[in-house]
């Protein structure tokens, strides 16, 4: 079994287009949801989202690169980063998740049929559609020429891809994987949370007795994995380690948890038990915590019952629910939590269920002594995922 | 890496339009069927395609389950494929919820999708049905089996290109290998299809508007097609998976013979294969894989399912796998039917094969290639 180590991290998201800015808007608490520009929401209750300025994503005016979609545009981002952190990284494989994929050139397409502006960028449309086309947009961009997975489970796809990569180091299957994710806002899948009534027309509270359901966000981050004998043979500077993954299905109903938080407390326990640790070896819980009444329920009942006492965030708060890309952008948070000492705010907190027996740390950063680190990610379908992180030593 | 894997194929499964089993397809298309073509339902611009689909009955068992009640086809179909599967393989339901599931999709569930934006679209987002969202979401198929199997572990959706089929076998070896107490892993590859989806396809020169297509002869496009193809992976069985790859990605059509090539020697190793079941569907990937054939194996008879079930993305590399099956353990090949003069080891008739190995070759429409090696 081979140690596995992270030697570098991307992200790009409503709180930053590089890392630096991430971990600046991370630290402040930065409220980074405003009103939605990227199409009509006069007619939806939620009318606020997590959002990447089109100005971090700007490329060279090249013809290829004029045809970029935003997704690989906020993938090509956060690959750099990565590949900047990590120095010489070459990736033998790409492990990389998203929940809506080329949905918004779906629309684009469609909406090429049904309306009077003709078929212009039709092709394009189409051709940007196939959720693995952002990937093999880094890939070519980057030079590479590596088999691509594509896990698409929900909400919980970040986690799981980045879960699945850790496995294949560990394995001794292979030594360096770039892993994360991606999703861009839709307008679909805006109107489809919105129809849910899972979507809030207020601020997203997530853990707040009064919270009363999710915003969107979007963005992308990706992780350069490598194992233990690759990083030391390049001299990498390791900058956190995953020591463990578990996964869980609930199958109690297609878009909500089975109440008794059974889904979210299996990932969990089988995470540590597969990272080896008792609960009350780690420090911070980064939660899903979308802040609907039902999934921070199920969430909540199960650290309270698995890790009572333990300091819990979710940083959604900040930039909203980003789907596919959530549980990528989140160990992002988490292992800046780790190599910078912190716990990262949850904003918008007003006051927590009487019953539940953690710490939500609202509103403000908190200094923290950070050696281990949850990661948890839910998701229709029943799709639950959490990663263990630890600092490097 | 390419994992060099000691797993088997215990099971298989499958719901074709021509066919309510993997055998019955098998059958069929050994036997020279082609699937009915229908007009698919007004579109847009008076452009009009042809599909091919599953006939009801073939999946009314799983529409009679609660959980499927307001499911779109491909939820139906994938489970469909997937129970019959297992019920191959002789797992037992109290059995199945020890282990995993992957399923394989190209484009999803299109049918909800495109009703829920158009509601959304021409009615006005405040009154979108709240019942056709869930189902857009890729992963909604693969819960749906794991919850029938009362799944509580590893369930996982791959997208990808016509290729993810193979990119999902790949993948489930992966977590066998990593997992030793996991007994086995249902792959399912699934695909359900519709106006747009073929207009897309269309766009890209890619969708025919005939009843037919050939393959390995002129290139007029293909026509797509609702089906399931399920495997149960497992340690031991009597189908051998020789070797898989995760794919290779190409960025231009010019590159996507070499793309195939370097996979292709890659699992068969040195190795000729006895016969070779193929992806083309009367697009480009039959040029790359007439290219990649006729330099490696230059007398190995090919066969190719697509011109009698149809293009069915996400199942077809899944199905290709499932009639690999039956190949080998019939010794022979169905006819290709509509096949062109473009490739001359393709077969025109039932053709007798020689040997206990075949490859499953796959080149997708979305810039993936991938094959597998198969034993008896």
């Amino acid at each position: 079994m081979q140690r596995v180590f992270i030697t570098g991290y991307g992200i790009v998201s409503p709180l930053g287009g590089d890392n630096a800015e991430n971990l600046k808007s991370l630290r402040n608490g930065t409220d980074c949801v405003s009103p939605v520009t990227a199409f009509d929401v006069s007619k939806t209750r939620c009318r606020t989202a997590g959002q990447v300025t089109d100005e971090w994503l700007k490329e060279p005016m090249t013809r290829k690169n004029r045809r970029l979609d935003r997704s690989s545009l906020m993938m090509l981002q956060a690959t750099r980063e990565a590949i900047r952190t990590s120095g010489q990284f070459s990736p033998e494989i790409m492990v990389i998740a998203t929940s809506s994929g080329g949905m918004s050139n779906g629309e684009r397409f469609y909406r090429s049929l049904i309306e009077p502006t003709g078929r212009v960028g039709a092709a394009q449309a189409v051709a940007n559609y196939m959720a693995q086309k952002p990937v093999l947009d880094v890939q070519e961009k980057f030079g590479w020429r590596i088999p691509a997975q594509i896990v698409s489970n929900a909400c919980a796809s970040g986690t799981n891809a980045i879960g699945h990569a850790f496995q294949l180091v560990r394995a001794g299957l292979y030594d360096s994987v770039i892993c994360g994710g991606y999703d861009p806002l839709s307008e679909l899948v805006f109107t489809g949370f919105d129809s849910l009534q899972a979507a809030t027309p207020d601020k997203i509270r997530p853990f707040d007795r009064d919270r009363n359901g999710l915003v969107l966000g979007e963005g992308a981050a990706v992780l350069a994995l490598e194992s233990e004998k690759a990083a030391a043979a390049r001299r990498a500077t390791v900058l956190g380690e995953i020591v463990g993954y578990g996964v869980s299905t609930d199958n109690y109903h297609l878009t909500q948890p089975d109440p008794s938080g059974i889904g979210p407390k299996l990932a969990m326990k089988r995470a540590l038990a597969d990272a080896q640790l008792d609960p009350a070896s780690v420090e911070y819980v980064n939660a899903h915590g979308t802040a609907t009444v039902f999934n921070d329920a199920t969430e909540g009942k199960a650290i309270s019952e698995l890790m009572p006492g333990v300091a819990i965030s979710s940083t959604k708060s900040m930039m909203g629910h980003a789907l596919g890309g959530a549980g990528a952008i989140e160990a992002v948070f988490s292992l800046l939590a780790i190599l910078h000492q912190f716990i990262p705010p949850n904003i918008n907190f007003r006051q927590p269920e009487p019953d539940w027996r953690f710490r939500v740390v609202g509103n403000e950063e908190e200094p923290a002594k950070i050696k281990r680190v949850l990661s948890n990610s839910f998701g229709f379908g029943g799709a639950n995922a959490t990663l263990v992180l630890q600092a490097a030593h | 890496m390419d994992l060099k894997v000691g797993f088997f194929i215990q099971g298989v499964g499958g719901v074709t339009p021509v066919g309510a089993t993997a055998e019955q397809t098998w059958d069929e298309v050994v036997r020279g069927a082609e699937a009915v073509r229908q007009p698919l339902p007004k579109g847009f611009g008076g452009r009009s395609y042809y599909y091919s689909a599953v006939p009801a009955k073939f999946t009314a068992a799983a529409g009679r389950q609660p959980r499927l009640r307001r499911s779109g086809t491909i939820s139906l179909l994938g489970v469909t494929a997937g129970l019959a599967a297992l019920a191959d393989a002789g797992i037992q339901l109290e059995e199945a919820k020890k282990g995993a599931i992957v399923f394989a999709i190209a484009c999803g569930g299109v049918d909800y999708t495109r009703r829920f934006y158009h509601e959304v679209l021409t009615e006005g987002a405040n009154v979108a049905s709240p019942l056709l969202f869930p189902e857009t979401v890729y992963n909604a198929p693969a819960s749906h089996l794991a919850a029938l199997l009362k799944i509580d572990g590893r369930d996982y959706t791959l997208v990808g290109d016509s290729s993810v089929g193979l990119s999902a076998l790949h993948f489930a070896s992966q977590l066998l290998a990593v997992d030793p107490a996991l007994p086995f892993c249902v792959v399912v590859g699934v695909e359900e299809a519709d106006w747009v989806l073929a207009d897309g396809f269309a766009t890209w020169r890619m969708a025919s508007n005939q009843t037919s297509f050939p393959v390995f002869g002129p290139r007029q496009g293909t026509i797509l097609a609702e089906s399931a193809a399920a495997v149960v992976l497992s340690r031991s069985g009597w189908l051998r998976l020789v070797e898989t790859s995760a794919g290779l990605p190409f960025f231009s059509q010019k590159e996507a013979p070499a793309a195939l090539a370097d996979v292709v020697a890659r699992v068969c190793n040195g190795r000729t294969p006895a016969g070779i079941l193929s992806s083309a569907n009367g697009t480009f990937a039959d040029r790359v894989e007439e290219a990649v054939f006729a330099s490696q194996f230059g007398s190995t008879p090919v066969y190719a399912h697509k011109p009698a079930t149809g293009e069915s993305l996400g199942a077809s590399a899944l199905l290709q796998l499932v009639l690999a099956k039956f190949a080998l353990e019939q010794q022979k090949l169905p006819p290709t039917l509509h096949a062109g003069d473009r490739l001359q080891t393709v077969t025109r008739g039932v053709t007798e094969i020689h040997g206990n190995e075949v490859l499953i070759s796959s080149v997708g429409f979305n810039q993936q290639v991938n094959a597998v090696l198969v034993g008896r």
